[in-house]
């Protein structure tokens, strides 16, 4: 079915499954359009930003997006900045802001908080993480990345590795995968272990994928190496942080085995998971994934807001 | 005892007969999967004096063995046949009016619910927002739910049903 720029008009995002193959590609490709766009298809706009959670790279990359378009940021980083201190519910806080924005991005450490505050509000609600359930922005920069590194995004066989447990963007992105033939291997000490619920998605979607113990091995046949963090904040047990926390470290001994197409991505912040001297590899794609974001969310946030149009093809 | 909810052995015990065959108005459940009896009259919201009698284990053509639930002077509402259908999705409804069926249900899970169970996801938003779960089937056998708002997937053995609903 045949996708335009209508089709995203006052829309929520709040997982990536609310979304089809087509749309996904069309959005990607608006985002190929806005890299260099300097127009201000968002003046007069205002976009409040709702971090009840703390963020760098996506609140960063979304406040540059609106900035570079000629919108106006409003909102706080943290939830101490808030009324939620004062026991304000989260309903009623989005319906306050709701009469102060054009759009509402929101982040939050409980689970299916952007999809309560779409309920309440009539203005697009864009979910920006909601605990460990999804990060749909950080999926489609993702995709973004795998097409511009790769060179294509059906058919690629995408290594996951870390905490596959907790990382909501792992979440996000495993669900899409269906949509463009992935192969999928899955690397993680079995606490933190794909939940079910996503292996279930992999496996009713035909998403071919192997649980593996071993990175090194894993890598041979790889297009995509995704890392991930052990969130520390995700532990209520410090013990058990530690226990796991440098469980895998990505390093040029480790590289030996990839293939020279071989592209790492993680959506950051890494810890020692990843070591320093990966980064002047070719195969280092992370700092410029975390770029890409600001053209992915340029192209989200004139598409939600109906202004696509006004940039020049 | 076989389909009809009659336990020819039981017949020995002619006060025992009374009691499980003969319900002059009522709920009979039958057809629940064996093991589930105690589960199900749980979810219930009967009142204390409402007599209630539990078959377990019993011989099913269709199930092989099933359990049944007989229920004197109750009729389930709605919601506790959902409630029901959760638990055991091939369970049947008999409502007995005058010592005779008066309409027969086959229960199925409902394709997509407003509370009955609460999420299990302990950091899913519906809990600090006070707000009924909302949950779509995701699977039916098991029986798997999906909270609309977290995405966590739970399944029948884990349903933590609402008390006041």
């Amino acid at each position: 079915m045949r996708v335009s720029e209508q089709d995203f008009v006052g829309r929520d995002v709040i997982t990536v499954s609310d979304f089809r193959r087509e749309e996904i590609l069309f959005l990607l490709d608006t985002a190929a359009r806005f890299e260099n766009e300097t127009g201000t298809p968002l003046a007069g706009r205002v976009i409040a930003a709702l971090f009840f959670e703390a963020s760098t790279r996506t609140r960063l990359s979304f406040e540059s997006a609106v900035g570079r378009l000629g919108g106006t940021s409003i909102g706080f980083a943290e939830a101490g900045a808030s009324s939620a201190t004062k026991g304000e519910n989260l309903s009623d806080t989005v319906r306050v802001v709701e009469g102060y924005s054009d759009l509402l991005l929101l982040r939050h450490p409980l689970e299916g908080a952007a999809r309560l505050a779409a309920e309440f509000v009539d203005i697009p609600v864009v979910n920006c993480g909601d605990g460990a359930h999804q990060h749909p922005t950080q999926t489609f920069v993702d995709l973004y990345t795998m097409r511009r590194e790769c060179g294509r995004l059906d058919g690629l066989h995408v290594v996951f590795c870390g905490d596959l447990r907790f990382g909501r963007a792992v979440h996000s992105l495993v669900s899409v995968l269906a949509l463009f033939n992935a192969r999928v291997t899955l690397v993680s000490p079995s606490f933190l272990r794909l939940p079910a619920e996503h292996r279930h998605t992999l496996e009713s979607n035909g998403v071919i994928y192997n649980e593996a113990p071993d990175l090194e091995s894993s890598l041979a046949e790889a297009d995509v190496l995704y890392m991930t963090r052990v969130q520390r904040e995700r532990f209520t047990d410090p013990l058990e942080y530690e226990r796991f926390k440098d469980t895998y470290t990505l390093d040029l001994n480790v590289l030996k085995r990839a293939s020279d197409q071989l592209a790492i991505l993680h959506p950051l912040p890494r810890v020692n998971e990843i070591a320093r001297e990966v980064d002047g590899q070719s195969h280092a794609a992370y700092f410029r994934q975390a770029h890409y974001g600001v053209a992915v969310r340029k192209a989200l946030l004139a598409l939600l807001l109906g202004v696509a149009g006004e940039v020049p093809k | 005892m076989n389909d009809s909810g009659r336990d020819p052995g039981a017949a020995r015990n002619r006060e025992n007969v009374y009691e499980v065959s003969k319900l002059d108005r009522g709920t009979v459940i039958d057809h629940l999967r064996a093991g589930t009896a105690v589960r199900a009259a749980s979810v219930l919201r009967l009142p204390p004096s409402c007599p209630m009698m539990l078959g377990v284990n019993l011989e099913s053509e269709r199930l092989g063995r099933k359990d049944i639930i007989k229920i004197r002077h109750y009729e389930l509402s709605e919601e506790e046949a959902a409630k029901v259908a959760l638990i055991s999705p091939d369970a049947t409804l008999s409502i007995i009016r005058d010592f005779s069926v008066a309409q027969k249900i086959d229960l199925h899970p409902p394709i997509a619910f407003r509370g009955l169970i609460r999420c299990t996801n302990d950091v899913c938003i519906t809990h600090s927002e006070g707000i009924r779960g909302r949950f779509f089937v995701a699977s039916h056998d098991p029986v798997t739910a999906a909270c609309e708002y977290c995405g966590r997937h739970i399944t029948a053995d884990h349903f933590e049903f609402e008390k006041n609903a």
